[in-house]
């Protein structure tokens, strides 16, 4: 890709401008374009996310009081006190317990199989390789509404319901995750291994030390995926768990709603909410500087 | 690299055995296991009295699983015919279509005889003859749980409505005598479970919803029933389309909301909110109807089942007839009559709907097989034409239409 | 001739092979096989052909066809209006973050993720109540006096802002990390040469991160056309069901109240699946030709 930049920049005709003066202007305008947009973007996105938290410190009266208020006239601490007391049918630290291993689990489970799997379906030359992708990725968009019965069943075959084995492998067989580092393998310039090749090094040498380090951030920004959609997921477990000392934290917030499918004690589920996302944020924030570091893949080329 | 990999890959495997080996394995032959899709507050009251029933040492424990999701669950489980629970609470309306496919062990001769107290005279009767399908008893109830009308004391006072009160049933058009009254911002009535209240009126005007087996959607009574309750919408009484008509009853907005039995909990939470609970409304005085379903046990066809378990139920079931006093704390009926009729239960606000027969009798759960379809077409359909976005007839032929289309495709599928 | 058997695509392509076809492939032909049956999820499906399949594409008169192409046509207004935003926003705001002068950069990246972490029911609850005319913004500090939920083109308005504020955070974090691997010097001899910034965006920026534009593209579209939370928590299909998306639908079809139809469903689902394929497809062809 960085080769078609390359070129990108040779063919368009060279004009004679006072490249420097102009450039600086624009970077200081495009700062505070760039500013401008950032912030009315970060209010709009952010001020939802304070009314959700400070809606977890309002009683019920309060929530229904006519009249916006960002924050609670009087904080209460009540709702988070209901929900960390009631350790019978909601035991919700539990939950998050279960999530963290769940999620854990299958994040590196993930992240092991999407990386061989993206090397295969881009370094390994087979016969029928692209259509045998397009085929599984193909099959994969079809919306799966009635498969859970299926499903069901073979996890229970296998007997795994009401273990944490139905929530962790079952979801390894996405595709989404392959296509988008097999997108990012195809990035990589082929010379790179193609040379290494010729010296002499194993498939699995080069995937392990090439191809492995380059593809890191985008590794990391799928298990970020995989993570928050294990963390997510709720209608599968549900079908999965029985137990509810055993269920994922979402499943478990389900068991908040009143038999009619509403939340009536308002304070209680945002509460709720809000300590469901603490440890995906945290790995979100752990996780960022890592995704985004700099690889430079140019100067491989001409090294 | 591969090292690490390693490492990671035999430690997650390990964690996950130990995870998966420690689960479940509990002994299934002396537990009772019970499936309730009692989510929120009602399944603690649930949990508490499975508690008490096994702090009385029973032969055979209950284990009670609450599901988010249970009639999805209960499908994969008979799919696969592993795992089904040996006792499951299910709603009314579900008993007709889960005993025409065979999924239901009837409790006639299996758990009944095991305690001769449960009956039907010990039971609100149509919460009985519910479970009752051509004279085989598939159910015990636990409930009778309704769609009712809650009221604001203060704003009746303030705008001098308390006289709607006095009989019991609050008419249509003494709802359409506070047209003009009300100050800016407040309204009569909300819509809150409007299908159910739909459903109501078709009772309220002595018709049905079918006729010889026959959905009667597209008839006079459904006509009839949607411009009764599209009046009070049309005087610009009942709270905007697309507000949460719950929440404005609740900051004080609305005189009267049909929500249900188990709001009262709700509503108390809400300081200053000072209210009482009388019957939906009706377009006329002499009649008035609390569209109802109830909470049955039920037991889903299980070949594992023992006798001693359904021993164990039995005697369960009793210990719930005579100890379910902590379901009055839900907001529900209860359907014991040893409990609704003891002088504790009076405490409880929604012992006004068993306070006397008539009460009773209005407590209407549809038993029609396909009622469900009907009740879908119903909510589908219904704040559209009650607000007047679309033509009543044309409708009314369309969500008939609807019900048709549904049981063509189920009924078949069941043979 | 003998020839050595490669035993590479076994192993880099093979583990998962086995597991797609176990957890994927497997319901998923059972999810088709259903679609030729009636189905109720509790007794066996019985076999009826193409019966499905004619009710829903050619039978004017059958609710299933009406809910089919009204669903249909839902669903492709949601795509229409979300999948452009979802590309445009998340790709403007990593360019804006590529900004070197632009500081706090994992503050307002974490601000604009967060949101993606919050449960539906929760992200849902929040939104209403800030559109609620009594109790939210809209109604308080803007004096809107309308329901939202309720009227067109309000109801599709909420349904795209909460779809936008839970759904930029994923494609923000691949542009970022797909840009961070686009060579500095690119820039800095593009600007040297004079290079505006929309044209170093279009000559560098876009063509070098091709292979994530394309993912990105494909799989938000695919994603939008499986929809169905934030419609059913936000306004329930309503106004006169013109936001009731297909998958709402089949939904209720397979796991509403009464008898489930699931076969009808499946059926449903398998045409909604050849839509999404041929529209991905089409994608993925187009943007890879015009790339390359």
């Amino acid at each position: 890709m960085s080769n078609q930049a390359v070129n990108g920049l040779d063919n368009r005709p060279v004009v004679n401008r006072p490249g420097k003066v102009k450039g600086s202007s624009n970077i200081s305008i495009s700062k505070y374009v760039s500013y401008t947009f950032l912030i009315i973007l970060c209010v709009i996105w952010i001020i939802p996310v304070i009314f959700g938290i400070s809606t977890s410190f309002r009683s019920q009266t309060e929530v229904v009081s006519s009249g916006f208020r960002l924050f609670p006239e009087t904080w209460v601490f009540e709702n988070y006190v209901t929900i960390l007391n009631n350790t019978s049918t909601a035991p919700i630290l539990r939950w998050l317990g279960n999530s963290l291993f769940i999620a854990t689990s299958h994040t590196i489970l993930v992240v092991i199989v999407i990386s061989i799997t993206g090397f295969g379906y881009t370094r390994i030359n087979f016969k029928g390789r692209d259509t045998l992708f397009f085929t599984l990725l193909g099959i994969s968009f079809f919306p799966g509404v009635v498969n859970l019965i299926p499903s069901y069943k073979i996890i229970d075959s296998f007997g795994w319901v009401n273990t944490s084995w139905a929530m962790i492998i079952p979801g390894l067989a996405g595709m989404g995750n392959i296509f988008l580092v097999r997108q990012f393998m195809n990035g990589i310039p082929k010379e790179l291994d193609e040379s290494a090749k010729v010296d002499g090094a194993s498939d699995f040498r080069i995937f392990a030390q090439i191809i492995l380090p380059l593809v890191k951030p985008i590794l990391i920004v799928c298990g970020l995926f995989s993570f928050t959609g294990s963390w997510n997921d709720f209608l599968w477990p549900v079908i999965v768990y029985t137990d509810v000392d055993k269920m994922p934290v979402t499943a478990g917030l389900l068991l908040l709603q009143d038999i009619y499918g509403n939340y009536r004690m308002i304070g209680q589920l945002m509460g709720s909410a809000i300590l469901a996302i603490i440890p995906t944020l945290l790995l979100f924030i752990f996780a960022q500087k890592y995704f985004v570091q700099s690889i430079n893949l140019n100067s491989g080329i001409k090294g | 690299m591969k090292k690490k990999f390693g490492v990671v890959l035999a430690t997650v495997m390990m964690l996950t055995t130990v995870l998966a080996g420690c689960g479940g394995k509990d002994d299934s032959s002396k537990t009772i296991t019970f499936w309730t899709p009692l989510t929120g507050d009602d399944g603690a009251y649930m949990d508490q009295i499975v508690k008490d029933y096994n702090a009385t040492n029973p032969e055979i424990k209950v284990k009670h699983v609450i599901t988010a999701d249970m009639y999805t669950k209960i499908s994969t489980v008979l799919a696969s015919s592993k795992g089904v629970p040996d006792l499951a609470i299910i709603h009314a309306d579900r008993v007709p279509g889960f005993v025409k496919q065979g999924v239901l062990e009837s409790m006639q001769d299996t758990v009944l005889p095991a305690q001769p107290e449960l009956k039907a005279e010990n039971y609100l009767p149509q919460a009985w003859n519910t479970g009752n399908i051509d004279g085989t008893q598939y159910t015990v109830p636990l409930d009778i749980h309704s769609n009712v009308m809650y009221y604001n004391k203060d704003l009746l006072k303030k705008y001098n409505a308390e006289s709607f009160l006095d009989d019991n049933v609050v008419t249509i058009d003494e709802m359409l005598s506070l047209q003009g009254k009300l100050d800016e911002g407040d309204y009569v009535v909300n819509d809150a479970l409007l299908g159910w209240v739909i459903l109501a009126q078709i009772q309220n005007l002595g018709g049905d919803i079918q006729a010889d087996g026959k959905p009667a959607v597209n008839s006079p009574v459904f006509k009839q029933a949607f411009e009764d309750v599209k009046k009070i919408a049309d005087a610009g009484l009942m709270t905007p389309f697309g507000e949460d008509g719950y929440l404005m009853f609740q900051s004080q907005n609305v005189l009267f909301s049909t929500d249900g039995t188990w709001s009262s909990t709700a509503h108390a939470g809400v300081e200053g909110l000072n209210f009482g609970v009388t019957n939906i409304y009706s377009p006329t005085a002499d009649k008035f109807t609390n569209r109802s379903s109830s909470h049955l046990f039920a037991m889903l066809k299980n070949d594992k089942r023992t006798d001693e378990k359904e021993v164990g139920i039995a005697n369960f079931l009793e210990y719930v007839r005579t100890n379910s006093m902590e379901w009055a704390k839900a907001g529900q009926n209860v359907a014991s009559n040893v409990v609704n009729q003891s002088p504790e239960y009076q405490s409880y606000m929604q012992s006004f709907f068993t306070s006397n027969e008539k009460e009773i009798e209005s407590l209407y759960i549809y038993t029609y097989e396909y009622y469900p379809y009907i009740a879908e077409a119903v909510d589908t359909y219904c704040a559209d034409i009650v607000r007047g976005n679309v033509d009543l007839d044309e409708t009314l032929a369309t969500m008939q239409k609807f019900v048709e289309d549904k049981i063509a495709e189920s009924s078949s599928a069941a043979k | 001739m003998k020839k050595k058997i490669n035993w590479a695509p076994a192993f880099f392509v093979g583990p998962h092979v086995i597991l797609f076809a176990v957890f994927i492939l497997l319901p998923t032909i059972y999810g088709i096989y259903a679609s030729f049956t009636k189905w109720n999820l509790m007794s066996d499906p019985v076999w009826v052909g193409f019966d499905n399949y004619k009710a829903i594409l050619f039978d004017g008169k059958s609710t299933f066809h009406t809910q089919f192409f009204r669903g249909l046509k839902n669903t492709l207004i949601f795509v229409g209006l979300s999948v452009p935003l979802l590309i445009v926003i998340p790709l403007m705001v990593a360019v804006a973050l590529e900004h070197k002068k632009v500081k706090m950069k994992s503050l307002i990246q974490s601000i604009l993720y967060i949101p993606g972490l919050i449960s539906i029911s929760a992200a849902a609850l929040i939104w209403l109540l800030i559109f609620n005319k009594q109790l939210g913004i809209t109604g308080n500090l803007f004096g809107s006096q309308i329901a939202w939920p309720a009227n067109q083109p309000y109801a599709w308005i909420i349904i795209i802002v909460i779809t936008l504020w839970g759904g930029i955070g994923g494609n923000m974090i691949i542009y970022r990390a797909s840009l961070s691997g686009v060579a500095q010097e690119l820039y800095e001899s593009a600007e040297l040469d004079g290079a505006g910034s929309i044209k170093r965006f279009t000559s560098i920026t876009l063509p070098s991160i091709r292979f994530p534009l394309i993912y990105t593209f494909v799989m938000t579209t695919a994603g939008a056309f499986n929809v169905f939370g934030q419609p059913l928590m936000m306004t329930d299909g309503g106004p006169r069901q013109s936001t009731h998306v297909l998958m709402m639908y089949i939904r209720q079809l397979a796991f509403g109240n009464g008898e489930s139809i699931a076969g009808m469903a499946s059926a449903m689902a398998v045409l909604l699946g050849l839509v999404i394929l041929v529209i991905s497809a089409l994608q993925y062809y187009v943007m890879n030709r015009n790339a390359t």
